[in-house]
C-alpha cells in the first residue's frame, strides 16, 4: 500500500497550484540554437600554426586565414558531432582574442572585412522562436544558446577588436554599416542573458565610435521600443538597450535637442505601461532621472505622465512607480515641485490609503526622506490638507498595525510642521465626521422607511394580481 | 444655566484650584535646570508634552484628556524627582489615566497599543504599576480643576451675556490655543483661572467685542484677580500664540521617530541607485556628421570626462591614448 505516486515535485506548489514553470520543466529544452547545418560529411579544418610561432611579417596573413577558418559554424545541438573540430575552433578563437588584445601592427585594411565577416557568420542568425507564448520572463528559466562556447569567444573577440588601439573607425565604417547594426539590434531579442550582455557592450562601443551611425541607432531603438509597447509587448533586450541609452542620455549636450525630449515623452514614459515592467524598471528609472538632471524643466511632463499611467490594478507595479517617483523627487528643483505638488500628493494620498500594505508602506516611507520632507515643510499649507483626510482615516481603519505606526510618524511630522493648520483640519474633520454620521443615521431612517413602503406596495401589487380585493395599506 | 449659577460655579472652582496646582518650587526647579543634568529639564518635559498631544490627536482623545494628563504630569514631576529615562513611562501613564476617566470605554486605546504607537520600550505592566504610583502620590481619583474647566465656564458666561455673538468666539480655537500654551512648562506656573482668563481676553480682543471685554472684566473682579498678574500672563500668552500662529514651522525632529518597514520593502529601497557599468558617451558637437576621425567630433563638445571611463570588461583604454593627449591640448584655455 503506497501513497499515490506524484510525478511533479511538490516544492513549487503555491496554494496548491503548481507554478507554470514546473509544469513545463519536463518538456522544455534548456538549450536551443538555430544554427543548423545540413547533415553531411563532417567538417575538416586544416590545423594552422599558432600566431606566436610564426615571425611577425607573416602574422597578418595567418591572422586572416584563422579568421576565415572561424567562419565555419558548427552544430551544437548535436553534441557528438565534430568534437575535435569544435575544439580546434574554440582554441583558435581564444588565440585570436589574446592576439587582438596585445598585438600591434596586425590590423591591416584587409583585416577589417574579414573580421566583420567572421563575426557576422557566427552571430547573425534567426533566433529560435520562444518556446511557447506563455514564456514568462519573470518566472521561467531562459533558453540558453547552445553554441555559447564559440559564440562567447566571438563576442569577446569583437569587443576587443573594437577597443583596440589600432582600430580605425574610418576604415571600419565601410563594413560596420546600417545593415550590420540592424542585424545586431535584432539579436537583442535573444533569450540568453549572457549574449545580451555582450551585445550591450558591442553596441555601446559602436555607438561611441561611429558618429555617423548614431542617429540611425537611436531611430532603430525608438522603433523597437514603440513596437514593444504598442504591438507585441515582447522583446527580451529592453533592459540592455535602456542601459546603453542611460550612458547616451548622460552625455547629452545642453540645451537638449527636441528629438531627445520627444523620445522621453513618446517612448520612455509609455514604456511604463508594459506588463513586464519589473524586468527593466531599474534601467528605465535611471534613464528618466538622468533626463531630469539634464533638464529640470522636463520634470512636470514626466511626473504628469507617470500619474497618467499610474497602475490601477497591479500593486507590484505601484510599488515600482513609488520607488521611481522618490528617485525623481530626490533630484527635483523646488520650483518644479511646486508646479506638480497637488496632483502628486493626491496620488500619494491614494497610495497611502491602499489596502495593499506594501504600497501604503512605500508611500509613507517618503516622510523618512529628508529632502522630500524639506519640500513638504515649505509647502505644508498646500500638502497637508490633501493628505490629512486619508491619513486620519487609515490611522483608525487600516488592518495592518505597522502601517498605523508609520501613519503616526507622518501625522506627528505634520503636527510639528504646521500646528495651526493641523488643528484646524482636525476640528473640521471631526465636525464633518459628526455631520456625516448624523446624516447617515437620518439617511438610514429614510431608507428604512422607503424599503418599508416598497415592501408594502409590493404586497399590494401581489394582492391586486390575485384580485383579492383592496389592500389594507 | 443662568448667569448667577455660572458665577457661583466659577467661585467654587476658583476655591478648589489650589488643590490641583503643581508645587511651585518643584516646577521652577525643572523650568530652570539645564539639559543633561541627570534630571528632567524644561526642554524634555516640553517635548514629552508635545508627544502627548500627538498621541491625543492620533487616538482621537478630547482636549480634556490632554489637559488633565498634563496637569497630572506636572504635579507629579513637581513632587517627585525622577530620572529622564522614566519620563516616557510617567507621561504615558498620565495620559492613560486621564483617558480612562474622560473618554468612553469604547474609545479607549489599550495600553499596549499606546506603548507601540508611542514607540516606548517598557511593558504594559510597567505602565500599570506607574499609574498606581502616580494615582497614589497625587491622591487622584477622577477629577481635577484645570485651565480647561475655567475656559469652558468663561466661554459659557461670555456667550450667555451676548447671545448674538455665538459664532465669533470659538471654543475650539481657544482650546487649541490652551493646548499650545501647555506645551511650555512656564504656563503651568500660572494659576489655571488666570491662564484661562488671559486666553479668553486675547480671544475677545481678536474679535473686537466690547461687550465681552466687559464681561471678562467682571469675571476678573469677581474672582479678585490682580491686574498685574493678569497682565503678566497675558503678555506671555500673546508671545506664545504669535509663535504658534507664525508661518515658520519648527523642523520636525526625525531622529526620535522610528521608521520600521517590512523586509520586502526595505530590500527594494534605493535599488535604482546602482552605478551604471557603461561609460558615458558624450553627444557630438555639431550634430553627428561623418568624419574621418570619429573621435574629433566627440572632443569638441568637451562634455564629460573621458578618462574616468573604462568598460566593465574592457582590457584596454576606452579611448586610445593619443586622443587623451589631444584632449588635454584642447583644455588649455
Amino acid at each position: 500500500m503506497s501513497s499515490a505516486a506524484t510525478t511533479s515535485p511538490s516544492v513549487d506548489k503555491v496554494d496548491g497550484f503548481s507554478r507554470k514553470s514546473v509544469r513545463k520543466a519536463k518538456q522544455k529544452r534548456s538549450q536551443s540554437s538555430s544554427q543548423f547545418r545540413s547533415q553531411g560529411k563532417p567538417i575538416e579544418l586544416t590545423p594552422l600554426p599558432l600566431l606566436k610561432d610564426v615571425p611577425a611579417p607573416e602574422q597578418p596573413e595567418l591572422f586572416l586565414k584563422k579568421l576565415q577558418q572561424c567562419c565555419t559554424v558548427f552544430d551544437f545541438m548535436d553534441t557528438l558531432s565534430d568534437l575535435k573540430m569544435k575544439e580546434y575552433k574554440r582554441s583558435t578563437l581564444n588565440e585570436l582574442v589574446d592576439y587582438v588584445t596585445v598585438s600591434r601592427g596586425y590590423l591591416t585594411e584587409q583585416a577589417y572585412p574579414e573580421v566583420v565577416k567572421m563575426v557576422s557568420h557566427n552571430i547573425f542568425r534567426t533566433l529560435p522562436p520562444s518556446d511557447s507564448n506563455e514564456f514568462d520572463p519573470e518566472e521561467d528559466e531562459p533558453t540558453l544558446e547552445a553554441s555559447w562556447p564559440h559564440l562567447q569567444l566571438v563576442y569577446e573577440f569583437f569587443i576587443r577588436f573594437l577597443e583596440s588601439q589600432e582600430f580605425q573607425p574610418s576604415i571600419a565604417k565601410k563594413y560596420i554599416d546600417q545593415k550590420f547594426v540592424l542585424q545586431l539590434l535584432e539579436l537583442f531579442d535573444s533569450e540568453d542573458p549572457r549574449e545580451r550582455d555582450y551585445l550591450k557592450t558591442v553596441l555601446h562601443r559602436i555607438y561611441g565610435k561611429f558618429l555617423g551611425l548614431r542617429a540611425f541607432i537611436r531611430k532603430q531603438i525608438n522603433n523597437i521600443f514603440l513596437r514593444f509597447v504598442y504591438e507585441t509587448e515582447h522583446f527580451n533586450g529592453v533592459a540592455e538597450l535602456l542601459e546603453i541609452l542611460g550612458s547616451i542620455i548622460n552625455g547629452f549636450a545642453l540645451p537638449l535637442k527636441a528629438e531627445h525630449k520627444q523620445f522621453l515623452v513618446k517612448v520612455l514614459i509609455p514604456l511604463h505601461t508594459v506588463r513586464s515592467l519589473s524586468l527593466f524598471h531599474a534601467q528605465l528609472a535611471y534613464c528618466i532621472v538622468q533626463f531630469l538632471e539634464k533638464d529640470p524643466t522636463l520634470t512636470e511632463p514626466v511626473i504628469r505622465g507617470l500619474l497618467k499611467f499610474w497602475p490601477k490594478t497591479c500593486s507590484q507595479k505601484e510599488v515600482m512607480f513609488l520607488g521611481e517617483l522618490e528617485e525623481i523627487l530626490d533630484v527635483i528643483e523646488p520650483t518644479q515641485f511646486v508646479k506638480i505638488q497637488e496632483p502628486l500628493f493626491k496620488q500619494i494620498s491614494r497610495c497611502v490609503s491602499s489596502p495593499h500594505f506594501q504600497v501604503a508602506e512605500r508611500a509613507l516611507y517618503y516622510w523618512n526622506n529628508e529632502y522630500i520632507m524639506s519640500l513638504i515643510e515649505e509647502n505644508s499649507s498646500v500638502i497637508l490638507p490633501i493628505m490629512f483626510a486619508s491619513l486620519y482615516r487609515i490611522s483608525k481603519e487600516h488592518w495592518n498595525p505597522a502601517i498605523v505606526a508609520l501613519v503616526y510618524n507622518v501625522l506627528k511630522a505634520f503636527m510639528e510642521m504646521n500646528s495651526t493648520l493641523f488643528d484646524e483640519l482636525t476640528a473640521t474633520y471631526k465636525s464633518d465626521r459628526q455631520r456625516q454620521s448624523d446624516d447617515s443615521a437620518a439617511g438610514r431612517r429614510v431608507s428604512e422607511r422607503c424599503s418599508f413602503v416598497l415592501v408594502c406596495s409590493d404586497l399590494e401589487l401581489k394582492r391586486g394580481l390575485r384580485s383579492e380585493g383592496s389592500s389594507q395599506f | 444655566m443662568d448667569a448667577f449659577k455660572l458665577m457661583k460655579e466659577l467661585r467654587l472652582n476658583y476655591e478648589q484650584e489650589v488643590h490641583y496646582l503643581p508645587k511651585k518650587t518643584g516646577l521652577s526647579l525643572i523650568a530652570s535646570s539645564v539639559q543633561d543634568d541627570g534630571r528632567i529639564s524644561a526642554k524634555c518635559r516640553d517635548a514629552r508634552v508635545e508627544d502627548l498631544w500627538s498621541l491625543t490627536s492620533f487616538f482621537g482623545y478630547s482636549t480634556q484628556t490632554f489637559v488633565l494628563a498634563v496637569n497630572l504630569l506636572d504635579r507629579f514631576l513637581a513632587m517627585m524627582r525622577i530620572q529622564p529615562k522614566h519620563l516616557s513611562c510617567v507621561s504615558l501613564s498620565c495620559l492613560h489615566m486621564a483617558a480612562k476617566v474622560t473618554e468612553e470605554e469604547c474609545n479607549l486605546t489599550p495600553s499596549d497599543e499606546l506603548i507601540r504607537i508611542g514607540q516606548c520600550r517598557f511593558t504594559a505592566s510597567d505602565l500599570e504599576r506607574m499609574e498606581k504610583i502616580v494615582a497614589q502620590k497625587l491622591n487622584f481619583k477622577s477629577f481635577a480643576v484645570t485651565a480647561l474647566t475655567f475656559l469652558h465656564l468663561y466661554h459659557r458666561i461670555a456667550l450667555s451675556h451676548s447671545a448674538d455673538r455665538k459664532e465669533t468666539l470659538s471654543l475650539e480655537q481657544l482650546e487649541a490655543q490652551l493646548k499650545a500654551c501647555l506645551c511650555r512648562i512656564t504656563f503651568s506656573l500660572a494659576k489655571p483661572s488666570v491662564l484661562a482668563l488671559a486666553l479668553l481676553r486675547q480671544g475677545i480682543e481678536a474679535v473686537r467685542s466690547e461687550d465681552m471685554l466687559e464681561i471678562a472684566y467682571h469675571i476678573q473682579k469677581h474672582l479678585k484677580i490682580a491686574d498685574s498678574e493678569l497682565l503678566l500672563w497675558s503678555e506671555r500668552v500673546a508671545r506664545c500664540l504669535s509663535d504658534y500662529a507664525s508661518p515658520e514651522c519648527s523642523k520636525p525632529d526625525h531622529r526620535r521617530l522610528q521608521w520600521i518597514v517590512s523586509r520586502r520593502t526595505a530590500q527594494n529601497l534605493h535599488s535604482y541607485r546602482n552605478v551604471p557599468e557603461l561609460p558615458t558617451i558624450p553627444e557630438g558637437g555639431w550634430g553627428e556628421s561623418e568624419s574621418e576621425d570619429s573621435c574629433e567630433d566627440g572632443m569638441s563638445s568637451g562634455e564629460e570626462s573621458l578618462s574616468s571611463s573604462l568598460g566593465s570588461d574592457a582590457e584596454g583604454p576606452y579611448f586610445p591614448l593619443h586622443l587623451h593627449r589631444q584632449k588635454q591640448h584642447l583644455r588649455v584655455p
